[in-house]
């Protein structure tokens, strides 16, 4: 490993579902001598890509989890984070990135920039994470990477600029042309390992030329060496464009574009020179962390491996080898034997053994430092915590997670399955923040919530592959919440004398709906008429209200409880009788401040042929989705809407019996959103039906 | 804040087009004209805004703009009407706006009508107002424009804006004194306004406007920051 940070580069692949990602990771491999033979993502030969480690991966031919992966590329090592592209794992994708300090934004040549690339660009720019573009599938039928390159402009608003151009396309690709060095370059040998570098072919030499010169023109806005070279004429060192590009690249106001096809392995080792010349290095990206001693205040790390140790789990694996711990390396080193704080929960960790991970497969290795992403063994942690040196406390920025819109009954089969089950949930709610369970009181069965229906299903077959949990799973339900809609007073005294010590408590005050956060308790109590030993029961006793509504039994949320009054019996009151006081106030106040329910509401976009525009929009529509816009572009175009979670189950299906099954389309969630009176009433009924029958 | 407060400031309000809104015979055809990158998209943002307010429902079409780039033009001029307030009606307003983006090339008026019957006769969408940025004034001629506003009556759309880029070096004007390349089919027009940058100062002159309560010549005052009309 490379002890020198400048040849040290920790790159993502993000991309839309099917751009090929893993096909290019897995030639990657191939070119950097990390494999020996290439394998198909849906492969024949029954092996699958290197990166799609779980079996899982392999059958369906998408990516689930971020395997990590390092290489060797001339002088530099390249971590690898092969990220999913499917929009329900978006937390991974937004983990690797959080980590990562460049990425390659893979797109397909045909299908160009889609939605999931827009939701991938907008996280990469959350991240400042700077990227380079790579068009891939330039072999296919309708290949344009012209039209790509385009849509980077407008559609991402990147100043997305081609570095190359190909020489022929679709079938006829033959190879490409680098616009910097002017050469025709070609990839031979049946794995096109052997790189050929020939003139400009004539027809291609005014083109090439034109293309050139935009280029340049563009580039030298990041170079006063390189504008005046190119004032003064004559010919230009290929250094000076290339640190112009890297200049640009690094402050994201350049995206350089490449382009192949990495099927047909072309133009996949120019992308490892550009990753290597452009992308940032470890010591090129400021990474701030928290400190904790000093009220959270930012700071910069430093990246030196003579500082304290700063180290970031951002992944966690069980693995054939036990329990694994993915981990970015801020500043400091770590050696196998050393002890390392966990800063969320103060605990101290003897790191046993340290591993670089391939894959599924691992390389034991003596320490790491600065800039490192390597795998722990047998540390107890969740994801996203920090640790650190026992010299300084402090922890990385907090990472973005969103709520989970989703959610299902699981029922285990037997209680073999019962226990392997609790282990297995155990396990997934560690790794994935995005994933939730908790056991429904009033059913007594386990509910597991995520991110969409296919991140649910994913959980549930591993389950049964990799912990022999056998469930049954209800139908998927929405996770609705409940809220207030006005402000209302409540004074409830809950009183209780039969026999035994009696209960007294009474608490007034008024509820009022908070625009920002779940719950908020304001405790106005003067003159003592709750006593201070019981403002905090009152509090619990609202908390344990807002577990369940009244309406269809969703958990309450907005909602500010405010006290300023109350009695209190010198005998009588107590810690229960105080907390029952105060559900009984939050029932009374509930009803009279208009309650309502609130659905989760997606951002939909839905691209395919523009013929089927208009049945587009009318599903949408049948669906009380909001069309926000829509976008034609010759024969392709995309509608973007806003739809209820509820109304999507099975929109796979009817959008693919609308258009042939030439349209796709992808959900993530937007905000959550009161639901029409019918609905509401309708969701009140079966909620009453429900308790009746219970 | 209430809605009515957020009109108050608005040009239909200020130009006394808002009866319009409310339907005539014939669907009222306005045209705001400016140099490029002056502010033509702003001003039709606030049309277009005060129809939404006004309950009706808007079809923005864009040419050669991204639904993201188009959406934040109204988040944008919202913010500077609402000082950043929170109005607890935008989300309802919101409802009345659907953007439709074209890319230049593809724009034509075959399909901007083949997608609004899409909308209309499958009781989707049915705009009261429409809003076309970007329209080819000079490449589409007098016939394609009146055919369009023919179609768009038919629909019932009852307010039409459309924006266009006059040339610093194309002194051609019409007889009410429209810029090219609008000067040869400024009679279909009722409205026509024309941003005109003065010193530090934006100007909205009116060329043309015929049921406006102010006369053709009259100068309104824009903030150059923001685009919107100026208060008093």
């Amino acid at each position: 490993m490379n002890k020198d940070l400048s040849k040290v580069r920790n790159i993502g692949i993000s991309a839309h579902i099917d751009s090929g990602k893993t096909t290019l990771t897995e030639r990657i491999l191939f070119y950097t001598k990390r494999i020996h033979a290439i394998h198909e993502v849906r492969g024949k030969d029954g092996v699958g890509a290197k990166m799609d480690s779980m079996e899982l991966e392999k059958e369906r031919g998408i990516t689930i989890q971020s395997a990590a992966t390092y290489c060797s590329w001339k002088s530099v090592d390249i971590n690898i984070i092969d990220t999913p592209g499917h929009v329900d794992f978006t937390v991974e994708v937004e983990r690797a990135l959080r980590v990562l300090d460049g990425a390659v934004l893979v797109l397909c040549s045909v299908g160009g920039v889609q939605s999931q690339s827009i939701t991938v660009n907008r996280q990469m720019t959350r991240y400042t994470v700077p990227r380079i573009a790579f068009i891939n599938k330039c072999d296919r039928t309708g290949a344009n990477p012209e039209k790509v390159t385009r849509q980077l402009r407008e559609k991402l608003d990147l100043n997305a600029h081609m570095m190359q151009m190909p020489i022929g396309l679709e079938s006829d690709l033959k190879g490409m042309i680098d616009l910097i060095t002017m050469k025709a370059v070609y990839f031979e040998d049946p794995n096109g390992e052997t790189i050929v570098e020939r003139e400009i072919p004539a027809e291609y030499q005014a083109e090439a030329q034109s293309k050139r010169d935009a280029l340049l023109e563009e580039v030298s806005m990041f170079s006063e060496e390189l504008m005046e070279a190119l004032l003064e004429g004559g010919d230009i060192d290929t250094r000076l464009i290339y640190d112009a590009v890297r200049k640009g690249t690094l402050t994201l106001e350049f995206t350089p574009v490449l382009m192949g096809s990495a099927y047909k392995n072309k133009g996949v080792q120019l992308l490892l020179d550009a990753v290597e010349r452009f992308l940032p290095c470890p010591t090129d990206v400021v990474n701030m962390a928290l400190d904790l001693k000093n009220e959270e205040k930012e700071f910069a790390v430093t990246n030196n491996p003579e500082d304290p140790l700063i180290m970031l789990a951002f992944k966690l694996e069980d693995g054939r080898y036990g329990q694994l711990t993915y981990t970015r390396t801020y500043q400091g080193k770590l050696s196998k034997g050393d002890t390392v704080f966990n800063s969320r929960t103060g605990k101290k960790t003897k790191i046993g053994r340290l591993c670089r991970m391939h894959s599924n497969e691992m390389e034991e290795i003596e320490a790491c430092g600065s800039g490192d992403i390597v795998a722990l063994f047998g540390v107890d942690c969740a994801s996203g915590d920090t640790f650190t040196s026992e010299e300084i406390s402090c922890s990385m920025t907090s990472m973005h997670i969103p709520e989970p819109v989703i959610s299902l009954a699981v029922i285990p089969k037997d209680n073999k399955s019962q226990m392997n089950m609790s282990k297995a949930l155990n396990r997934f709610t560690k790794e994935d923040p995005t994933f939730k369970t908790y056991v429904d009181h009033e059913t007594g069965e386990t509910i597991i919530s995520g991110m969409g229906e296919l991140h649910l299903e994913v959980y549930v077959e591993r389950m049964k592959r990799e912990y022999d949990a056998v469930v049954e799973v209800g139908a998927p339900q929405v996770a609705y919440r409940e809220t207030i809609s006005q402000k209302a007073a409540f004074s409830y005294t809950h009183k209780k004398q039969t026999g035994g010590s009696g209960q007294f408590g009474r608490v007034g005050g008024y509820m009022e709906p908070m625009d920002e956060g779940d719950y908020e308790f304001v405790d106005s109590i003067v003159g003592g008429v709750i006593p201070r030993e019981f403002i905090g029961s009152c509090d619990k006793g609202f908390k344990k209200s807002l577990e369940k509504g009244s309406l269809c039994g969703a958990s309450i949320t907005g909602v500010r409880c405010v006290i300023n009054d109350g009695a209190y019996h010198a005998v009588d009151s107590s810690d229960i009788a105080f907390q029952l006081a105060a559900i009984g106030a939050f029932k009374e106040g509930y009803l009279k401040a208009k309650p309502i329910i609130l659905e989760p509401i997606m951002k939909v976009a839905v691209e395919g042929p523009t013929e089927f525009q208009g049945s587009v929009m009318g599903s949408i529509n049948q669906r009380r989705g909001m069309i926000i816009g829509t976008t034609e572009e010759g024969s392709y175009s995309a509608v973007e809407a806003e739809v209820p979670l509820s109304e999507m189950f099975g929109y796979s299906t009817a959008l693919r019996s609308l258009t042939q099954g030439k349209a796709e389309f992808t959900m993530e969630f937007a905000s959550f959103k009161p639901v029409p009176k019918g609905v509401s009433e309708q969701l009140i009924k079966a909620y009453q039906d429900e308790r009746k029958n219970a | 804040m209430e809605n009515n407060e957020l009109i108050v400031n608005n040009p239909l309000r200020a130009l006394g087009l808002e009866s319009k809104v409310d339907g005539g015979i014939q669907a009222m055809m306005g045209l705001v004209m400016a140099r490029a990158g002056l502010g033509k998209t702003a001003i039709l943002v606030q049309f277009a805004l005060d129809c939404m307010l006004l309950g009706n429902k808007v079809l923005h079409v864009a040419i050669g703009e991204g639904v993201d780039k188009t959406r934040t033009w109204y988040d944008d001029i919202l913010s500077l009407l609402t000082d950043g307030e929170k109005i607890s009606s935008i989300p309802e307003i919101m409802k009345n706006r659907m953007i439709m983006t074209f890319k230049e090339s593809s724009f034509s008026k075959a399909l901007l009508e083949e997608r609004l019957d899409d909308l209309v006769k499958q009781n989707i969408y049915k705009p009261e107002c429409l809003i076309i940025d970007g329209y080819d004034f000079a490449n589409n001629d007098k016939e394609s424009l009146e055919g369009l506003r023919n179609f768009m009556n038919d629909r019932g759309l009852k307010m039409i804006w459309f924006s266009a880029v006059s040339h610093r070096d194309d002194k051609r004007v019409s007889l009410d004194g429209v810029p090219a390349p609008c000067h040869e089919v400024d009679s279909l027009f009722e409205t026509v306004l024309l941003i005109k940058p003065v010193g530090d100062l934006m100007k909205l002159d009116i060329l043309k406007c015929d049921s406006c309560k102010l006369d053709p010549g009259t100068t309104l005052m824009l903030d150059p920051s923001t685009m919107l009309i100026k208060k008093g």
